[in-house]
């Protein structure tokens, strides 16, 4: 047996490549090099733009190196190969954040269920892993066949984390298919991470209609008990939930929660609140209202122990991800550990989930009588705010939104709060504000004051879209009809956290499909209308025309991926298993879906979004996005647009640039509805479908931009596509712009537009 | 001859410049509009604060409006400028994002704004802080054929020249006067 024949067949073993439910494609357990040529074929279109964040590099002893504009390292790397690779390693901290954060969930419910445990998402999802079954080519049933995916995960990140060596790629190009590859890895991660915690701790699944929860530090009841979860993994505010319900106490100790955990929390228990996104955490920390803090991974803060000092609540954490210095106490007694913590007043490490569960409980028992939770009145605000030196301006400086604290603090001052209230909107609490004034001001806790304690609520994470919806809006997402899915995802990096509920708002009443996930299903919900209702009260939660739908936490992310590729899969019968290219190459052409990133900062964000670009899902980042330091762009009308129409397997020059981004950042959010609805256009749009596309991107620039849109002749392929209202005042448009009609293709697709061994007429049902 | 001041640490210290080509500080507007005036082909690029932020009396877009009506220089405006600049009667000569008309900028064999030719320098405003010390960071790198100007009072390292930081509004306002007052 030759080496490449060993390979395959270890191969075959771990996707049991015996089971018939499809036939095995080309590029099962795709490895580092397999899908390059895709990679490649998107670049051609999509080159990479790079911001570079730095100008050095300070990676190596032989450095550092000054790599400006052409100028090399002493390893011979340039400025564009620096920044793919550095992007390369932002996202393998991503994909390695939530592969570790997968594995850690499915070892931990493989020990309470064990790893025959069937993984069962209810009567409306069969296809129950689309990415899974894509991308490795596994169909998995158990708790230990989402083992078998983790481990592919982790066995290609050891080559790619190789890869950033010094002395190993020397191509921008090469390291940024790599960072695809990072991306893709990381949505198998997320999903076996998702699917293993709706299985193993009975998540909603095959409901849309998932209870409305409570949202916003308003809703937290300080005179309870208060527990505050912060992080990713809900493995053990789960297992609070089910000591405080054995326990009888369910009622009587607040369960709330920052970021994903809380989302994850309240799909176990609808009794647990969620405070709000990233951005609220040093704010909340602050007031002091927790009594104990529960650390587990990912996105949180690093000096949560001073923090914790500061207000006397106690401190417990229990990932390895994040151990702060403590003394490890896992192999003491419970009631030993919450001596240690009320008397002794330690911080703790516990690194066992149930017992850092159970510690908490009776930690915050014992300790919330003897604490006195005072919030800053508003009268109190004023005062201090007093003491503003107002010129000194050195808040503002340091501000990482660039927002006018100093104005806002020093109006405060003066009696007016309103503009420091404004600014808690804003406000990403990276405190940097704080650290920079002299004079000592405790300026979120000023804000937090001025803004008020806010209620709101918001749909519990629902998890997978069903197979029956996908068959339901399969074919007009496909004609165009429905104009498009958008995704919000990711960090809460926002330039106004009311941004989201506004676009959120927009698209969901032009009838998008609007989902949203983590930090952004919070932001979401942190608005209401002038009855007091919040988006998820207004909007049915169906993936369908106009729905507006909560998935979950990042990585319920893969829910939405899962949709597209399902489109592909069941509504168009695609062969999905060990496919990639094909369903890509579908998703590209044909699934008119965009991903919104508004507020990015994280790595884990990054490679959700390198992902879905490889899944052929445009994305569009908020302005902090530049930081991230790259991007993908075409060149518009300029470019060669041609693909191949799957019919006649011809050329077809279609001089139409859909989607016509990959990546780009959007400085404001009048600016990014227009672009998301155009990066929902798809050649495959019918001419229906285009002039339903086309008169929101008509309606919404002109309400924006004041006039019908200046590249209006790219998207308008025939007369057919243009919109009725607009009709008289589009076709004079054109005359004057010297349109020409473009081809219209019902089978586009850029497969045989570049080598592959996917033949042409695979794209043919 | 008065020594060169560099920028390193603009007014946001998110911006400070890890590298070692910063902009020359140019802090005489006489010698800014120098700058602008020499330019044969140069384009201004407005972002969304130019039409929000009061200088004095005025909207900062329409300092800018006086400088580009001497020398007719081209303007792309960016986000949703577009809609202001008609409210004052004014057409931008392109529309883009702030990344697109970066994007296109370097490409060496782009045509420029209306098809005139390449840009030779292209100068910054209103948009916002972070943002665009990015974009000037991809110009600085992959755009030596042009030369970048940020007119901003917070001040741009990555640029190849910028105004000085410039906290004070009055003294704003007479930065951009005397830039006016020199192309004239
Ligand atoms: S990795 Fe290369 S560019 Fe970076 S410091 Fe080392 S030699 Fe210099
Ligand atoms: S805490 Fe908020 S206001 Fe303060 S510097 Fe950070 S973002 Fe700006
Ligand atoms: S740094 Fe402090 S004293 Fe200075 S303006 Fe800001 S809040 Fe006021």
């Amino acid at each position: 047996m030759s080496k490449t024949e060993k390979f395959r067949e270890k191969i075959n073993a771990i996707i049991r490549a015996e089971e018939s439910w499809e036939a095995v494609g080309q590029t099962p357990l795709p490895q580092v090099t397999d899908l390059r040529n895709w990679d490649f074929r998107l670049m051609r279109t999509y080159r990479p733009f790079y911001a570079p964040f730095c100008d050095l590099c300070c990676l190596c002893g032989l450095g550092k190196c000054d790599l400006t504009r052409d100028r090399k390292g002493a390893c011979g790397i340039d400025i564009a190969t620096q920044q793919a690779r550095m992007i390369l390693i932002s996202c393998l901290m991503g994909a390695a954040a939530h592969g570790a954060h997968g594995r850690h969930l499915i070892e931990h419910l493989i020990e309470k269920h064990g790893e025959g445990h069937p993984l069962d998402l209810g009567d409306q999802v069969n296809v129950e892993a689309p990415i899974i079954r894509t991308v490795l080519g596994l169909k998995p049933k158990t708790l230990g066949d989402l083992r078998r995916a983790v481990e592919y995960v982790e066995r290609e990140l050891i080559h790619l984390v190789a890869a950033t060596h010094t002395g190993q790629e020397g191509s921008n190009l090469d390291y940024e298919s790599k960072a695809f590859h990072a991306g893709m890895l990381d949505h198998v991660a997320l999903e076996a991470c998702d699917i293993a915690q709706i299985t193993g701790f009975n998540y909603p699944t095959s409901v849309a209609e998932t209870p409305l929860v409570e949202l916003g530090w308003g809703t937290i009841d300080r005179t309870k008990p208060v527990i505050l979860l912060v992080g990713h993994n809900a493995a053990a505010a789960n297992s609070m939930t089910d000591y405080l319900r054995r326990k009888n106490l369910l009622d009587k100790v607040e369960l709330a929660g920052i970021c994903c955990t809380a989302l994850d929390t309240t799909r176990y228990n609808e009794g647990a609140k969620v405070v709000g996104p990233l951005a609220q955490q040093r704010f909340f920390l602050k007031t002091g209202i927790a009594d104990v803090i529960v650390t587990d991974e990912q996105c949180v803060l690093a000096d949560i122990p001073a923090l914790a000092k500061e207000t006397g609540a106690a401190l417990i954490a229990w990932s390895d991800k994040i151990c702060y210095g403590l003394d490890n106490v896992t192999e003491k007694e419970t009631g030993e550990i919450v001596k240690m913590i009320t008397g002794e007043k330690k911080q703790v490490l516990v690194l066992d989930p149930d017992k850092a569960a159970q510690t908490a409980v009776e930690t915050a028992l014992a300790l919330a009588p003897t604490r006195n939770k005072v919030i800053l009145t508003p009268e109190q605000a004023v005062e201090i705010a007093g003491r503003c030196r107002r010129k000194c301006e050195k808040c503002n400086q340091s501000c990482a939104n660039l927002l006018p604290v100093a104005t806002a603090v020093s109006q405060a001052g003066e009696g007016k709060l309103e503009p420091l209230a404004d600014l808690f909107r804003k406000c990403t609490g990276c405190g940097k504000c704080e650290a920079a004034c002299d004079f000592n001001l405790p300026i979120l806790k000023l804000m937090a004051a001025a803004a008020g304690a806010e209620k709101y609520r918001m749909r519990v994470g629902r998890g997978p879209i069903h197979d029956v919806e996908i068959r339901k809006v399969g074919s007009p997402i496909v004609l165009g009809t429905i104009p498009g899915v958008v995704l919000f995802a990711g960090c809460s990096n926002y330039p106004d956290v009311g941004d989201v509920a506004w676009m959120a708002e927009e698209l969901a009443r032009r009838k998008y499909i609007v989902c949203l996930s983590g930090c952004a299903a919070m932001a979401a919900g942190m608005y209401k209308d002038a009855d007091g209702r919040t988006i998820y009260e207004k909007h049915p939660p169906s993936f369908d025309a106009g729905g507006v739908l909560n998935v979950g936490s990042c990585v319920s992310n893969s829910h939405v991926v899962g949709a597209a590729i399902k489109i592909a899969n069941i509504f168009a019968a695609l062969p999905g298993r060990a496919n990639f290219e094909l369903i890509a190459d579908y998703i590209l052409n044909r699934v008119g879906a965009c991903a919104v990133v508004w507020g990015p900062y994280s790595q884990k964000a990054l490679a959700i979004g390198t992902g879905a670009i490889r899944w052929g899902i445009p994305l569009l980042l908020g302005p902090h996005g530049a930081k991230y330091r790259r991007l993908f762009l075409s060149k518009k009308e300029y470019d060669d647009w041609t693909v191949i129409d799957g019919r006649t397997e011809q050329l077809v020059d279609t001089r139409e640039p859909t989607p016509e981004h990959m990546a780009i950042v959007v400085e404001t959010r009048e600016r990014a509805l227009p672009t998301m609805i155009k990066l929902c256009m798809r050649r495959n749009d019918t001419a229906p479908g285009r002039a339903i596309k086309l008169h929101q991107y008509v309606s919404v620039y002109k309400e924006h931009l004041g006039t019908l849109p200046d590249d209006l002749q790219n998207f308008v392929r025939t007369e057919r596509d243009v919109p009725l209202v607009y009709k008289k005042e589009v076709l004079a448009y054109l005359k004057a712009a010297g349109w020409q009609p473009k081809p219209t293709l019902s089978l586009p697709t850029i497969i045989g537009t570049y080598e592959t061994k996917v033949p042409v007429s695979a794209t043919l049902r | 001859m008065p020594e060169r001041e560099f920028l390193f640490v603009p007014y946001y210290t998110v911006n400070t410049l890890t590298g070692t080509k910063a902009a020359r500080v140019v802090s005489d507007p006489v010698e800014a509009a120098e700058i602008i005036d020499r330019a044969r082909n140069p384009l201004y690029i407005l972002g969304p604060e130019a039409i929000t932020a009061v200088v004095g009396e005025k909207l900062l877009l329409e300092y800018v409006f006086e400088i580009v009506k001497t020398n007719n220089i081209l303007t792309c405006a960016t986000a949703h400028v577009k809609k202001k600049m008609l409210a004052f009667g004014k057409r931008p000569d392109c529309v883009y994002d702030i990344i697109e008309i970066i994007h296109f900028l370097k490409m060496p064999d782009w045509q420029g704004v209306r098809g005139r030719g390449p840009h030779d320098l292209v100068l910054f405003t209103g948009v916002r802080c972070d943002l665009a010390e990015r974009g000037l960071a991809t110009l600085k790198h992959f755009a030596p054929h042009l030369k970048t100007f940020a007119v901003c009072r917070r001040g741009h390292p990555n640029a190849d020249y910028t105004a000085p930081v410039i906290p004070r509004m009055e003294k704003w306002r007479e930065y951009l006067e005397g830039i006016i007052k020199g192309l004239y």
